[in-house]
């Protein structure tokens, strides 16, 4: 060992070292979710712009009530710092418009329930930019999945300022706020893709987003019977935690491949599994109430419907169903939309600039 | 050092850059003005504004009452709401911030009744302090004063709520009276 050198201290000539220096900046700065970030440099912005024919000063989002507006730059600095690539852009701000479409959205990223967004993307986009759909979807391994989902957390604290313990008052939060982005495994559904559910044509590229509290998985690998999966997703579905009072509960699944396929088997639709589940998704009234959720103004408690059992969820059509994950054992996750308005049932598609090559974006 | 970095946080010119903001003049006494009291859709906000109104009434001689409820607990009221207490009232009491968003907006609703010239006094749950501040913050008044009561609100009986409000009086009062209501910077 040696003393320090003499004399002022020099920037330090090693890149690494700069990297470093760079990222602690950023902490310095309170820009980052607590991980570090990729610096955002003009002409990093700008190869993030060329990917959208979208304008640097479009406005993609406003809070009024604080007074912040989100511009497209803007939104290309905060993914540039999540990770992304330029061209997973396009798909960033799909998926941002997709969560605006929420209206359970407009209170979120304040609120005491601290909700995720759950993105989902369907189309050739995910085999070109890598969009994991085929194993561990709900990560972590795979940097599409996981910087397009960081981004739109870096835009929601870095452009509206909703910092945790301040404007962001979550209770607990929950894993993964801003890590949730999986495409669905379209090759192995037996149905429809989810972006046709919500408006998109098949095949093209699009995003969706349903806000969720949390996830929770159903590993039922015993049985060939699609009633008896069907009836473990239902027990899990009507629990009772989930229920905040007034309305209704909430809840949607990401089916792994194999019990898609069981479904498609014995010739179940997506509505049909939809159909079936709000109608075995039930509960006693008197539970809700022995749980101190049938209060008096509460439909638990409505006199006219005394004796029938609680439908837990609001309408068949308000349970999501996407498929997504490998087909290595027959597991599921049923995930808590947030709020009561479960999903808009919009898809957005992804808007790929005309000037760029289609070997290069596709489309 | 790095001055080629993007400052992420920084968008669109809007209203972010309010300027402080101008809180309305206290008076002597609450006794011959009319109350307006602006409720969120939390449960129990109106029970404990209906008390705080019965009880300045009868305590402090509040006159006509004007009583709103605005739609969503995340944004301020709306603009015809903001218009009925403007023209129909000389001091407002706002309520009740209990959770994450509400607290915030709550006293941005009482700044901008503030910025109209109306003495406002907020109430929020202990518990979301910290968000009511960062709201104060970028409404152009940190350290705006509002009202803390226990948290929580929501939870409370018709009894309970009566003993909150009738406990948040004198604060109430305090703060819509005295001149101690600037900005402690």
């Amino acid at each position: 060992m040696t003393g320090p050198p003499a004399g002022p201290a020099e920037p330090a000539a090693d890149p690494a070292e700069q990297a470093r220096a760079v990222i602690e900046y950023c902490y310095e700065q309170d820009w980052t979710d607590g991980l570090p970030v990729v610096p955002a440099t003009r002409s990093g912005v700008e190869a993030f712009l060329a990917t959208t024919e979208r304008g640097p000063d479009e406005i993609i989002g406003s809070a009024p009530h604080l007074g912040r507006s989100i511009t497209v730059a803007q939104a290309a600095a905060n993914a540039i710092m999540a990770g992304c690539r330029p061209e997973y852009f396009p798909v960033v701000l799909a998926a941002w418009e997709a969560v605006n479409l929420e209206r359970s959205a407009r209170g979120a990223w304040q609120s005491t329930s601290g909700p995720a967004p759950l993105i989902a993307v369907n189309g050739p986009v995910r085999s070109r930019l890598g969009i994991n759909y085929r194993g561990g979807v709900f990560g972590p391994g795979f940097r599409a999945n996981a910087t397009i989902a960081r981004a739109i957390g870096l835009i929601v604290r870095n452009g509206y300022g909703i910092r945790p313990q301040e404007l962001e008052q979550a209770t607990q939060g929950l894993p993964g706020r801003w890590s949730v982005c999986l495409g669905e495994n379209e090759e192995l559904s037996p149905w429809e893709p989810f972006s046709v559910v919500g408006g998109v044509a098949p095949g093209v590229d699009a995003v969706s987003a349903i806000l969720i509290r949390t996830c929770e998985y159903v590993d039922n690998r015993g049985t060939d019977s699609p009633e008896a999966v069907l009836t473990d997703f239902a027990d899990t579905l009507a629990r009772m935690g989930a229920y905040v009072g007034g309305g209704h509960s909430s809840g949607g699944l990401v089916l792994g491949p194999e019990h898609a396929q069981l479904f498609g088997r014995y010739g179940w639709s997506r509505a049909d599994v939809q159909q079936w589940l709000f109608e075995h998704a039930v509960r006693d009234r008197a539970d809700l109430v022995a749980a101190g959720k049938g209060g008096e103004d509460n439909p638990v408690s409505d006199p006219a419907r005394a004796g029938t059992r609680f439908p837990m969820l609001p309408s068949a059509r308000d349970i999501p169903i996407l498929v997504a994950g490998a087909a290595n054992a027959a597991m599921s996750m049923v995930f808590r939309p947030f709020g009561w308005a479960p999903w808009s049932g919009r898809s957005v598609p992804v808007a790929w600039p005309r000037a760029l090559s289609q070997a290069r974006y596709g489309n | 050092m790095f001055d080629s970095i993007i400052d992420p946080t920084i968008g669109a010119a809007s209203g972010a850059d309010r300027g402080p903001a101008a809180l309305a003049d206290r008076p002597e006494t609450l006794s011959g003005l009319r109350l307006g009291l602006l409720a969120n859709t939390k449960h129990n906000a109106e029970q404990f504004l209906d008390e705080v109104g019965r009880l300045l009434a009868e305590q402090h001689g509040v006159t006509a009452v004007v009583a709103r409820k605005k739609p969503d607990i995340t944004n301020t009221a709306p603009e015809p709401i903001l218009d009925d207490l403007r023209g129909g009232c000389d001091i407002v009491v706002v309520g009740v911030g209990d959770c994450g968003s509400c607290s915030a907006s709550a006293v941005a609703d009482g700044i901008i009744l503030e910025q109209s010239g109306i003495p406002a006094v907020v109430v929020c749950t202990e518990a979301f302090t910290a968000s009511a501040d960062a709201m104060a913050g970028l409404r152009g008044a940190p350290g705006y004063r509002y009202l803390t009561v226990p948290h929580p609100m929501a939870n409370l009986t018709p009894d309970g709520v009566r003993d909150r409000a009738r406990a948040a009086v004198p604060g109430i009062v305090g703060m819509l009276t005295r001149a101690a209501m600037a900005p402690v910077s």
